[in-house]
């Protein structure tokens, strides 16, 4: 038997353990428990309440406050992955430098990110929003439409990434993707990437954005632009959204072509 | 010591050319005379190089070489369009090359006598000129002349003497035929000459005349002053290289020409021995490179870690050293003589092991504890008689061990001491943070990086490091919330106290238990039970500096600041669990005092009944032999001291072992094997490869030190162990740093915190050798065993052997020197001449700062005056302009140039003002437009590159030799 001093001496890396990793505690809390025990009590779905409290809080026709309003909800209600409002403000800047005409968004959630990246396009621009969950995209539509963007600028795609990617030439007769964003399974970034690579969509200088590189983590992608050459890359450092303590990157990719 | 190498190395390929030039020198003809065109062009281009470069004396002088190159180069080509003319004379002008000797000699002769103003020397170099070993010797002294220090003057110079020697006794007689043949015509003797020299190189410098020789030798010279100087110079890389290329060529092949006949074949074989001795040396620096233990591992590890972790390894490395001595001192003076004149195992009591141990003295568990036979071994203190002397060479074994516990101590005093001191000599001179950032920007980076990660590692470190001097010098001005950081930090150091005393708390509470263990009897205990102190101790040692590290975020210090604290912190726990140990091992020795007492009193009636026994029987036959392993003994508490000693040493190397397994190495081979199928980035994410932890190595290996002096006295063994311990650890943390380890993100230079460790390791040598003296002093030596059982005080053996192995005048003297009246007195001195060294170390410290100061001020003079020379040499110069030509345009180039210059001027002040404390004035900017328009930069030119070469600027040269000192001081250990 193991004695009692011996577990004692084991209390300060347990403190320790408890300390450094109290950001991940505190994420798994409201990711994971306040989430089961609120479908519990309420019967909707994450993103149903989160639809409800943006309804009753935000401006319709104006993204800006339905933006707040998530945010709101997300930092101090549940916790929803989206983008942030710190790296949108990074994915905004590349936006307004990049000035994109048309838009493929991979993994729409509940619309946050659409709203976003809609609400800085350019005149005359179009978004291909993609997301493959019926009830998501659903409520991702709501939200669009409450922000004021109609179909001619928001196209919302509800099918598996996989499936839309090499009917976008022939069905949505795209000619070129200037800006891509992803934000969908971690593990599809890659064979998505790959697939763009594929139906030659992308053009030198199309630029492609993929969030939370770091943290939930795309290791194989990035170790794929790494080593395939066809991009300038680099990783836009900064937390997980609503959290402080948790590293996260955002990676931005520019397509330079076969040299 | 890399620019010596550097600098080795470059001589070596200068000399090495000179040698290949020589060899050039037997080529063809053609392939001269082509190279002789391309010099010539090159010699132009450097010409107006040498123009544009405008310094004072230098310039003179390359002016005069230029003009003396003009000549030859003159000559050459005449000589070269000559060549094909006479290449069909070839054979009458060889033929007549004997006979044209003299006459071309004589030639000279009336040459230099026509020049009457310096003739006695030239007289004196002319007749060396046809010694035939004095080309070298003149070059040799040329040099000298010039204070130029190139290498082979120093092979040259010891010829030299000799050479001289020979030439004053030809003097006379050459002399005489000089003036015998001066009166020969001199019409025709030019162009003969020249035709020899273009048939036969050896024979060229004959033709020229003196003057020419002279300028031809000066030119030399200067090229390889310029040579010299040319690191210092402020010019462009591709300029530099050019130049030097330029020079060496011309050097190379003037040198080699001047020599002639039996001469040039000399010096072709010194140069080649000195390239060999060059080369020999260089080897031979090599070879006593690989003869350092580890170098090459520590070298490989630096280049990818960086100097702070490679310094940990140095550290290892020298610790390695001392213990070695240690070892060598306590196995050559205790343990072996001992355990081959002592008496043998089995013979007396102490050293057989008891009845009723015996049964389990060699199971491993026991051995593992160091019971058993390791027990009654030389390894522990126990074992050692107190028999006088030993063996047929009389060793003094008891006096031999007091004095090497008492050396080995003495001995690690006086290194630890002497290291220290010689560091704080190095690390004293650059210390004043007042060029914070300059410091940081020229002395950032870590030169023996050689792996691009560690590179980009320490690239970014330097970046943050801007920032948070930025940061910090923002800080310093607006305080926010000074309270709320005031709190967090007394808040923090209150939770690291908490933590420090339950840490105590537990161990003193652990030893207290075991001691009950002990009393109970170990067998019935589990080996948990019987390990708990020392697993208990490693386990604390391990994980409060977690905690600790995670406590010191709530402080918002600066990374270095942050990084002594948390050393402070975990010296504090160290300390405290050690010192509790020892507190709980000092009560440990009460109680087997106790023991002890009881145990004789027992013996005494154990030996009386044995005696009435055998009275009672009334044989006469032999008395009672009783079997050593029976007699009752005592609990010889030194024994158990130095088990215990033992005991922490090998639970602390293992706990450091399998930490480096399990948390390096198997967390390495889980990060790496599980990325492939994990939901998150393990590399770059959460648990990521670990750092090597230097300040937590550096500790572990301080207090591993102080264990071993603390425990040393009681079980020789010790050091024995230590060094194998040291040993392994360097090959598996070599191995464990460089396999599974990544580059530290926050890459430092190690530089700073050496001494910091020195003086870590001073405190716990003090620390640990005090209980030790304490007992050794204060408690009297078990009585049956150990090589002072039945003396009072252990060093009463001092006493005992002065008294009956020196002669009686030699105790009466010690006993007269230990009389207090004495001892105080010469205390007092002592404390006296303390005193007086640590003041006078004082003021040489401020006359230090005075002098720096000086410098400064001195520096910003000189800086002043030149400018102003410069603004009046320009104005002067535009004056003068203005005068010969005085058309609208040149006059507004003039007009404005002064105030684009006074503009210059007051940024460079401004500059200036910003850099004030970093003692170096910025570059003066450049115009290069402007340039042509008037020549004023050239004087600031000058001034520039005169600061280069002249470097009495005090900041630029201090920094670099701090730098390079504080690497050797890293090397030193």
């Amino acid at each position: 038997m193991v004695s009692p001093a011996i577990a004692l001496a084991f209390i300060p890396l347990l403190l320790t353990v408890l300390i450094r990793c109290r950001f991940y505690f505190v994420l798994f809390y409201r990711a994971v428990l306040v989430r089961i025990w609120r479908d519990c009590v309420t019967g909707l779905s994450r993103e149903e309440r989160a639809y409800q409290y943006v309804l009753t809080h935000a401006t319709p026709g104006d993204p800006d406050s339905i933006l707040e309003a998530f945010d709101v909800w997300c930092s101090k209600v549940e916790f929803i992955s989206t983008i942030g409002p710190k790296k949108g403000k990074v994915l905004d800047r590349m936006l307004m430098e990049q000035s994109p005409l048309t838009v493929l968004e991979l993994g729409s959630h509940c619309g946050y990110t659409t709203v976003r990246i809609a609400r800085s396009l350019p005149l005359g621009a179009r978004l291909y929003s993609v997301e493959m969950d019926q009830r998501n995209a659903a409520i991702a539509e709501k939200i669009i439409r409450l922000a004021g963007f109609d179909d001619d600028t928001v196209e919302l795609i509800v099918n598996p990434s996989d499936e839309v990617i090499p009917r976008l030439r022939s069905e949505y007769g795209l000619e070129r993707l200037d800006f891509v964003f992803m934000d969908h399974w971690k593990k599809c970034y890659l064979p998505d990437l790959q697939m763009l690579e594929g139906t030659g969509l992308l053009g030198k200088g199309s630029m492609i954005v993929a969030d939370n590189v770091l943290f939930p983590g795309a290791p194989k992608f990035l170790r794929y632009i790494r080593k395939c050459g066809l991009y300038e890359w680099k990783v836009h450092r900064a937390t997980l959204e609503y959290s402080r303590g948790i590293r996260d990157g955002m990676a931005e990719l520019v397509f330079q072509g076969i040299k | 010591m890399t620019r010596d190498s550097l600098i080795t190395s470059e001589n070596d390929v200068d000399i090495g050319l000179e040698f290949e030039g020589l060899e050039d020198e037997v080529d063809t003809f053609q392939e001269e005379h082509e190279r002789e065109r391309h010099r010539g062009k090159r010699r132009d281009g450097e010409r107006a190089k040498k123009k544009k470069r405008g310094n004072g004396e230098r310039r003179k002088r390359a002016s005069n070489a230029g003009q003396e190159e003009e000549k030859l180069q003159a000559r050459r080509e005449k000589k070269g369009r000559r060549k094909r003319s006479s290449s069909d004379q070839q054979a009458e002008g060889r033929e007549g090359d004997e006979a044209e000797q003299p006459t071309t000699k004589s030639s000279k002769a009336a040459k230099t006598r026509k020049n009457v103003k310096n003739e006695k020397t030239r007289k004196v170099e002319k007749e060396e000129k046809e010694d035939e070993a004095d080309d070298e010797e003149r070059n040799a002294k040329r040099k000298k002349k010039h204070g130029s220090n190139n290498k082979e003057e120093n092979v040259e110079d010891g010829n030299k003497h000799t050479v001289k020697e020979k030439a004053g006794e030809v003097k006379k007689k050459k002399h005489k035929k000089v003036v015998e043949t001066s009166s020969e015509k001199e019409t025709s003797e030019e162009e003969d000459s020249e035709e020899e020299d273009s048939e036969e190189k050896e024979v060229r410098p004959e033709t020229l005349t003196p003057e020419e020789l002279e300028t031809l030798k000066e030119a030399v010279d200067e090229r390889k002053k310029l040579i010299q100087g040319l690191r210092g110079k402020p010019w462009a890389m591709k300029k530099k290289l050019v130049t030097l290329r330029e020079s060496q060529e011309f050097v190379e092949k003037y040198e080699g020409a001047l020599g002639k006949g039996k001469g040039r074949k000399l010096y072709a074989y010194k140069v080649m021995m000195t390239k060999k001795w060059m080369k020999f040396k260089r080897d031979f620096e090599n070879f006593k490179t690989a003869c350092i233990p580890w170098e090459m591992k520590i070298k490989e590890i630096e280049s990818h870690f960086g100097s702070s972790v490679a310094s940990y390894f140095i550290f290892l490395r020298w610790m390695y050293g001392i213990n070695m001595i240690l070892f060598c001192l306590t196995f050559g003076l205790v343990m072996v003589p001992e355990a081959l004149m002592g008496r043998p195992y089995g013979t007396i009591p102490r050293k057989t092991v008891p009845r009723a141990e015996a049964p389990s003295a060699m199971d491993f568990a026991v051995l593992w504890d160091f019971g058993g036979y390791a027990q009654y071994s030389v390894l522990f203190y126990g074992y050692y008689n107190n028999q006088r002397a030993i063996g047929w060479l009389k060793f003094r074994m008891p006096l031999s061990y007091f004095l090497v516990g008492v050396g080995t101590v003495a001995y690690s005093y006086m290194v630890v001491i002497r290291t220290m001191a010689r560091n704080a000599n190095e690390s004293g001179v650059g210390d004043d943070n007042s060029f914070n950032f300059s410091w940081k920007m020229f002395t950032s980076w870590d030169y023996l990086i050689g792996n691009p990660e560690t590179a980009d590692n320490k690239f970014a470190s330097i970046t943050t490091i801007f920032k948070e001097a930025i940061l910090e010098e923002q800080e310093s001005r607006k305080d926010d919330n000074i309270h709320l950081t005031r709190f967090l930090r007394v808040l923090a150091n209150f939770l690291v106290l908490c933590c420090l005393a339950g840490s105590g708390y537990l161990i003193y509470f652990v030893v207290r238990r075991s001691q009950k263990f002990a009393l109970d009897g170990l067998e019935n205990h589990t080996w948990w039970e019987r390990n708990e102190v020392n697993m208990v101790m490693s386990l604390l040692g391990m994980f409060c500096p977690m905690l600790f590290d995670v406590i010191s975020a709530l402080e918002n210090y600066h990374p270095r600041v942050a990084l002594q604290w948390q050393l402070g912190r975990i010296f504090a726990l160290f300390l405290g669990n050690l010192y509790t140990f020892i507190i709980a091992l000092m009560d440990e020795i009460n109680l087997k005092r106790e023991e002890e007492k009881i145990v004789k009193f027992n013996i005494t009636t154990w030996e009386a009944s044995l005696y009435n026994i055998s009275a009672s029987e009334n044989s006469t036959a032999p008395p009672v032999t009783i079997q050593p392993a029976d007699v009752p003994r005592g609990p010889c508490w030194e024994t158990m001291v130095g088990q215990e000693f033992v005991r922490l040493m090998i639970s602390d190397t293992m706990t450091t072992y399998i930490t480096l397994l399990i948390g390096d190495f198997l967390r390495a081979v889980l990060v790496r094997f599980l990325n492939y199928c994990w939901c998150w980035d393990l590399e770059a994410g959460f648990p990521s490869y670990s750092e090597f932890d230097v300040s937590g190595n550096v500790l572990g290996l301080i207090f591993n030190q102080g264990m071993i002096w603390m425990g040393a006295f009681y079980a020789p063994c010790l050091p024995a162990l230590n060094l194998l311990r040291l040993h392994v650890s360097m090959y598996l943390q070599c191995w464990a740093v460089m396999c599974c380890n990544v580059p530290q993100e926050r890459v430092f230079k190690a530089s700073g915190s050496n001494n910091f460790y020195m003086a870590m390791l001073l405190v716990i040598l003090f620390l640990s050798t005090l209980p030790a003296i304490y007992t050794i002093v204060t408690i009297p030596p078990s009585f049956d065993c150990g090589p002072f059982s039945g003396k009072k005080h252990m060093f009463d053996v001092i006493q005992e052997t002065l008294e009956s192995d020196f002669p009686a005048w030699i105790s009466k003297v010690f006993s007269s020197a230990s009389n207090p009246g004495l001892v105080l007195p010469f205390i007092l001195l002592m404390v006296l001449a303390i005193y007086y060294l640590q003041s006078t170390s004082k003021s040489y410290k401020e006359a230090n700062v005075d002098l720096k100061k000086k410098l400064q001020t001195q520096n910003e003079e000189n800086k002043k005056k030149n400018k102003l020379a410069a603004l009046k040499a320009q104005m002067d110069l535009e004056e003068a302009r203005k005068a010969t030509s005085p058309s609208a345009e040149h006059q507004k180039n003039n007009n404005a140039s002064p105030d684009q210059e006074d503009e210059e001027e007051d940024r460079g002040r401004g500059q200036r003002m910003y850099h004030s404390q970093n003692g170096r004035s910025p570059p003066p900017p450049r115009h290069d437009g402007y340039l042509p328009a008037t020549r004023a930069p050239v004087p600031r030119n000058y001034h520039h590159g005169n600061q280069g070469s002249a470097g009495y600027l005090p900041g630029f040269p201090r920094e670099s030799e701090a730098r390079m000192h504080r690497v050797s001081s890293l090397q030193r250990h």
